[in-house]
């Protein structure tokens, strides 16, 4: 199943990196965001199945990008080599990504990501917490 | 020490009894002495030996001009080694090394007056050395049976133990008046159950408590802090150990700080409590450090880690399938030279900003030692520490490519670099000649995708990379945050 997918990242070698990755597992990068205005637009507007966010987006906390996907019922990651300490206290269930990461890590994460939040139309609410 | 009145031998030979002083005096020589043969002694001074010689206190009587002595037990031990010789002698002679406090005792005497000294300090000769001696003396004249003054009884208490001892706790009161003063820690007393508070020096960082008080914790603690505070006391009071504790405090300016506080148990000597002292240092500052310093650690590991998943990001990229390994090697080594170079710029500005000149000289120069090949020109501005990144790995990039196929593959080609600032954005071109004709190329690199597509999403503005025959050409034009020289 292609999945369609949200970047947000800073870092653009590694945006590419996460991009490729994804490619290589079959799924579609619809956008990369790489400073927080682009990634709240397109937290916004965009349709996909799920979104990675970098915490730290040049200095400023991705967290208001994170709410509006969780309003929208949009299922997101963190990738951060923060780890689960560097969350907000009301993110700190969310899925990780450890940077740096493998094939394999994204594989796992995007299967887990799908597990947590089923799709919109199920009857339990979306990232309830 | 005194003998009991039983024992007495009424009637004997005088004096009656008195111990050794009583047998010494009975067998003294007094005939040689001024005061004559015992059997000649006038009624009033048999009456006052005899009674000085059945006292426990430690007495001296000094008879006639000369102030002859005769004591008893009790003031033979004062005399220490001087005694038997003092015995019979004149007190001028005797004490030979207070003569003059003596002369003065016996004139004031024999004129029918008293002299008293509390604590007096003579340096006296008892033991082979002078040393000083304190005493409580009192003296009062004898009257003989004419009514006159015949002689003086001075009573003779030593006080030097208790002198010194005395000394010693004043200067260990000093001692520990200065320790209090030169230590900048909060001094405090207790009360033995920790209820009240009897005293707190607050240097100025906590409000002093002179007078004690019972709303102390109300004073000083914070009121989600007082039950673990109170189990910590009650561990030590039951255990009768130190307390110890770390824990915040309001400040004499109501702000909230930290000590680390430490009291210990003063006991009397039957071993029960009756007072705890206490020093707190302020630790304020030292937490906050510690904080900030969690802060950059925490920080530093996240920076390395992001680092570690750009080199990973290079990598991938760079030893992407079918690409010559010996060319992809030395290109992703020249990569994370930049890259390293890159942090070098960051590190050095201690990422707070980074010059925007010396971000794009950098990462070109290296790729080209003929400095008559390059021109660098525009006004110099500092930018986030992203963007300077971003920036010197694109100019990598861009060199790179001027090496291989551009205007620094020939001998004479030249790159020129030039930005201006106008309304808050950045515009800069690099632009290649004099190099070989440029061939457009079929297949986009890293480096293309790089420069057009990353930077221009870092930056969040327009990127064009043309492969124009003349040479390569590439247009930046992006907002730009500028970070305030500091």
């Amino acid at each position: 199943m292609t999945l369609r997918v949200l970047i947000v990242e800073d870092e653009m070698t590694i945006a590419f990196m996460v991009e490729d990755m994804l490619t290589d597992l079959g799924h579609e990068v619809v956008e990369v965001a790489m400073r927080l205005p682009e990634a709240l637009a397109a937290a916004r507007r965009i349709e996909v199945d799920f979104a990675i966010l970098d915490v730290n987006l040049d200095g400023l906390r991705s967290f208001p990008v994170a709410d509006i996907l969780a309003e929208r019922g949009i299922p997101f990651a963190f990738a951060t080599g923060y780890g689960s300490a560097g969350l907000d206290e009301g993110y700190r269930g969310r899925p990780i990504l450890a940077k740096p990461f493998m094939h394999d890590d994204l594989r796992m994460l995007v299967a887990r990501i799908l597990d947590d939040c089923p799709p919109p139309d199920s009857l339990i609410p979306p990232n309830a917490q | 020490m005194s003998s009991a009145a039983n024992d007495l031998q009424f009637g004997g030979a005088f004096p009656i009894d008195g111990g050794q002083l009583g047998q010494l005096i009975r067998d003294h020589d007094w005939a040689s002495t001024s005061i004559g043969p015992l059997s000649d002694w006038p009624q009033s001074l048999k009456t006052v030996t005899q009674m000085l010689l059945f006292s426990p206190v430690p007495i001296v009587l000094l008879w006639g001009e000369d102030g002859v002595m005769i004591y008893n037990d009790a003031y033979s031990e004062f005399a220490g080694g001087r005694h038997p010789e003092l015995l019979g002698s004149k007190v001028r002679e005797g004490w030979g090394e207070i003569s003059d406090f003596n002369d003065n005792v016996m004139r004031v005497g024999l004129s029918g007056r008293t002299l008293a000294y509390r604590n007096q300090e003579l340096a006296l000769q008892r033991r082979g050395k002078l040393e000083p001696v304190w005493m409580d003396l009192d003296y009062s004249p004898v009257l003989d049976e004419s009514g006159k003054p015949a002689g003086v009884i001075a009573i003779v208490v030593e006080t030097t133990e208790k002198v010194l001892t005395q000394r010693l706790l004043a200067e260990s009161e000093r001692r520990f008046r200065a320790l209090t003063n030169a230590s900048s820690d909060i001094i405090y007393r207790m009360s033995p159950d920790w209820k009240e508070m009897r005293q707190l020096d607050g240097r100025s960082f906590l409000a002093d408590t002179d007078t004690p008080t019972i709303a102390w914790m109300d004073d000083y603690l914070l009121a989600d802090d007082r039950r673990q505070l109170q189990s910590a006391i009650d561990g030590a009071l039951a255990e009768v150990r130190p307390f110890q504790q770390e824990h915040r405090v309001r400040q004499a300016d109501g702000s909230i700080g930290w000590v680390f506080s430490r009291a210990v148990p003063i006991t009397d000597e039957d071993g029960r409590i009756v007072e705890w002292f206490g020093a707190a240092t302020d630790i304020t500052e030292r937490r906050r450090t510690n904080a900030h310093l969690r802060l950059v650690i925490n920080e530093l590991n996240h920076r390395v880690k992001n680092t570690l998943a750009m080199v990973q990001a290079i990598a991938m990229r760079t030893f992407r399938d079918g690409a010559d390994v010996d060319h992809a090697q030395e290109q992703f080594a020249a990569r994370l030279v930049a890259l390293a170079q890159a942090n070098d710029l960051l590190t050095g500005e201690r990422w707070a900003g980074a010059s925007l000149r010396s971000a794009i000289e950098q990462a070109v120069q290296p790729h080209q030692h003929d400095t008559g090949r390059m021109s660098f020109d525009g006004e110099d501005v500092r930018i986030s520490p992203k963007t300077a990144l971003a920036l010197a790995l694109a100019m990598h990039e861009l060199s790179t490519n001027a090496v291989k196929y551009g205007a620094w593959s020939n001998d004479g080609g030249i790159v020129s670099i030039d930005w201006h600032i106008r309304d808050d954005r950045l515009q800069l071109r690099w632009r290649e000649t004099g190099g070989p004709a440029v061939v457009p190329r079929t297949r986009r690199g890293f480096g293309s995708r790089l420069i057009e597509r990353g930077l221009a999403g870092e930056l969040g503005g327009q990127v064009s990379l043309h492969f124009e025959p003349e040479g390569v050409r590439c247009v930046i034009d992006a907002p730009m945050t500028f970070v305030a020289p500091e």
